[in-house]
């Protein structure tokens, strides 16, 4: 019954997967309970500690595992319907080592294209474009084996592009690369929402969430914690930051004296204010005492703490 | 002035990012998929688009089979003036059994066609594509009974031929040998998806090659041995010295259907010679054996399956 109901609900043509009452539990373990939400076109990050449920939540994306309640909706279609339509539609770059070593990252990829159901030709040519996209095109008629932990990441984000897929599913993608490689990897997630491809990236590095992703959803133990446009759940903390060169000092007196909070952080003044009149009142104390003003800037939240107050452990 | 504006502009380069271009082209589904992964898995068998080191064997081994082949057609041709008897040294029947070659080919082969895509963990993305673990199975298995196939009937191709252009009357014999036009391709067929099936369920359990090798080889070795035992070797027969415990020896199964085939009775200088319904027997645990290969890699392989 909750099946029939579930079809007949309209598809918004912005919402790229719909998960409802989504339920997986293996013998002894939840891993997702009873997780509802929507996710748009667009990059988004699936954001999570280790064992929180996105690694099976991929494997349900991918009909790879059948849900024990609820369903999943990506384009349009029921998982449970037609799991190779979906599986067609989308690209899929694990966290682990997946690549056969003793073959060129040309013939891997082309293989992939081929087996995403590209033809012949279209696959190889294909291969070459991506693998050039990703930055391996000097290195593509080398044997992977003798690849650098970031070029297999680069390959193995071309295999998941190759096939051309709606949305693309990005498990980890910069673990183990050095702070460059992962600039860059990052750099290649943010362009594929140019390309028109969507983004479910999972990760516990909400850094790399808040650089690339304009959507989060986190996840903990199986339940959903928080689901956002990623503006939007970066909210203003009240904080705001003054940088007066040298005279932080003189100007968290200046502050005290006019009745406002504020300490010195990393050579700063972070201020507590509420609302206009105490900006206004800072604003004056900072022109009173005649100091230079380089920099007043609001502090927003990061996604950690947002993280942290979902959870309940921020206190 | 600028560097630029002294280079004629028909003679100045660009550098464009081609960027990402979408596919709009035709896509196929678990059919293109499945024909991709065979196509691919035949490539990776045949040592194709790898090093020069993994063409050697499937290579050697395509010239071990034919040799039999070249030396009969070459003694036809030597002796086709003499006032002799024509001297075969091996017939067709024969020649569907030269199995210790084919065996080494499957214990290599199998393994290395399924056993990296488990130990290299390229699982999880082949079937993140629209794939089954059942097209996975059809692929696979039928990767290695096309090269089984192809290389078993090649050389009888290449005896056939050669056999017909060193006879008196090429036409005469092609007419009188008009039987092993069907009972070849069935024997080998019979022989090739045997080997490919069991080749393949061994290698499905283990993710080192060489354990899986060493287990196809030692399927086969045992059994043979063990169904010696019991039975006798059949070099001392008499005829009609069989018994049913040669349905153990995995490694004569489907020799004994290479028989009925091109026979029409098991041989009755087999194992199996003599023994009530031999025919019938074989053909039963030829299908058992195969049911439980293909038992054991639908298993391993269900958990893609919806």
């Amino acid at each position: 019954m909750a099946h029939e109901v579930w079809q007949t609900l309209a598809v918004d043509a912005d919402t790229l997967l719909r998960v409802t009452g989504l339920t997986k539990r293996y013998p002894g373990v939840t891993a997702l309970d009873d997780l509802t939400l929507e996710i748009p076109r667009g990059r988004t990050g699936l954001v999570g500690a280790n064992g929180a449920g996105k690694s099976t939540m991929f494997r349900l994306l991918l009909g790879l595992a059948q849900p024990t309640e609820g369903h999943i909706q990506v384009c349009g279609i029921d998982v449970a319907d037609d799991p190779i339509e979906v599986r067609s539609r989308l690209g899929y770059m694990p966290e682990h080592d997946c690549l056969p070593l003793d073959q060129t990252a040309a013939d891997v990829v082309s293989t992939f294209g081929e087996l995403s159901g590209l033809p012949r030709r279209a696959a190889r040519q294909r291969a070459s474009d991506i693998l050039d996209l990703v930055g391996l095109d000097e290195a593509r008629f080398r044997p992977i084996g003798g690849f650098s932990t970031g070029m297999r990441q680069r390959t193995k984000l071309a295999q998941a592009l190759v096939g051309d897929p709606e949305l693309v599913l990005l498990d980890e993608p910069t673990a183990g690369l050095d702070p460059l490689g992962r600039e860059e990897m990052l750099a290649l997630v943010s362009r594929l929402g140019t390309f028109g491809i969507s983004v479910l990236m999972a990760t516990h590095l909400l850094d790399d969430v808040q650089q690339v992703c304009d959507h989060v959803v986190m996840i903990d133990g199986g339940k959903l914690v928080v689901s956002g446009a990623t503006d939007s759940l970066l909210d203003r903390t009240g904080v705001v930051t003054v940088d007066v060169g040298r005279h932080s000092d003189e100007l968290v007196a200046g502050l005290a004296r006019a009745g406002l909070a504020a300490t010195i952080e990393n050579g700063l003044v972070e201020a507590t204010v509420d609302g206009d009149k105490e900006m206004d009142l800072l604003r004056d104390v900072v022109a009173d005492l005649g100091l230079p003003l380089f920099r007043l800037s609001t502090r927003l939240t990061s996604l950690d703490e947002v993280f942290l107050r979902g959870t309940g452990e921020s206190a | 002035m600028s560097a630029d504006a002294e280079i004629p502009e028909s003679r100045r380069g660009a550098v464009y990012d081609r960027g990402y271009r979408p596919y709009e082209g035709p896509r196929g589904r678990r059919g293109a998929a499945t024909g991709a992964l065979y196509r691919a898995s035949i490539r990776r068998a045949l040592g194709l688009r790898r090093a020069w080191r993994q063409k050697v064997a499937p290579f050697v081994l395509l010239g071990v089979v034919t040799v039999p082949a070249i030396v009969n057609v070459g003694i036809g041709y030597i002796t086709r003036d003499q006032p002799i008897d024509r001297i075969e040294i091996i017939t067709y029947r024969e020649y569907v059994g030269v199995s210790s070659a084919l065996l080494l080919f499957v214990a290599l082969v199998a393994p290395d066609v399924m056993c990296p895509d488990r130990r290299q963990r390229v699982l999880p993305l082949m079937f993140a594509r629209p794939l089954t673990g059942t097209d996975y199975v059809v692929a696979k298995v039928g990767s290695i009974t096309t090269i089984l196939f192809a290389f078993s009937f090649l050389p009888q191709v290449v005896l056939f031929i050669g056999n017909m252009l060193v006879s008196d009357s090429a036409l005469d014999y092609f007419t009188g040998h008009l039987d092993v036009l069907w009972q070849v391709p069935v024997a080998v067929l019979l022989l090739a998806v045997y080997y490919a099936v069991i080749g393949c369920a061994i290698s499905s359990l283990t993710d080192r090659r060489i354990v899986a090798g060493a287990a196809v080889i030692g399927l086969f070795l045992v059994t043979s041995i063990s169904s010696g035992v019991i039975v006798g070797e059949s070099d001392s027969f008499d005829g009609n010295d069989g018994s049913l415990g040669a349905l153990i020896n995995v490694l004569a199964l489907p020799l004994h259907l290479r028989d009925v085939v091109f026979l029409g009775h098991v041989d009755p200088y087999s194992q199996l010679g003599g023994v009530d319904n031999g025919g019938l027997l074989a053909a039963a645990t030829y299908i058992v054996v195969l049911c439980l290969g293909l038992g054991v890699l639908w298993r391993r392989y269900r958990w893609v399956e919806r």
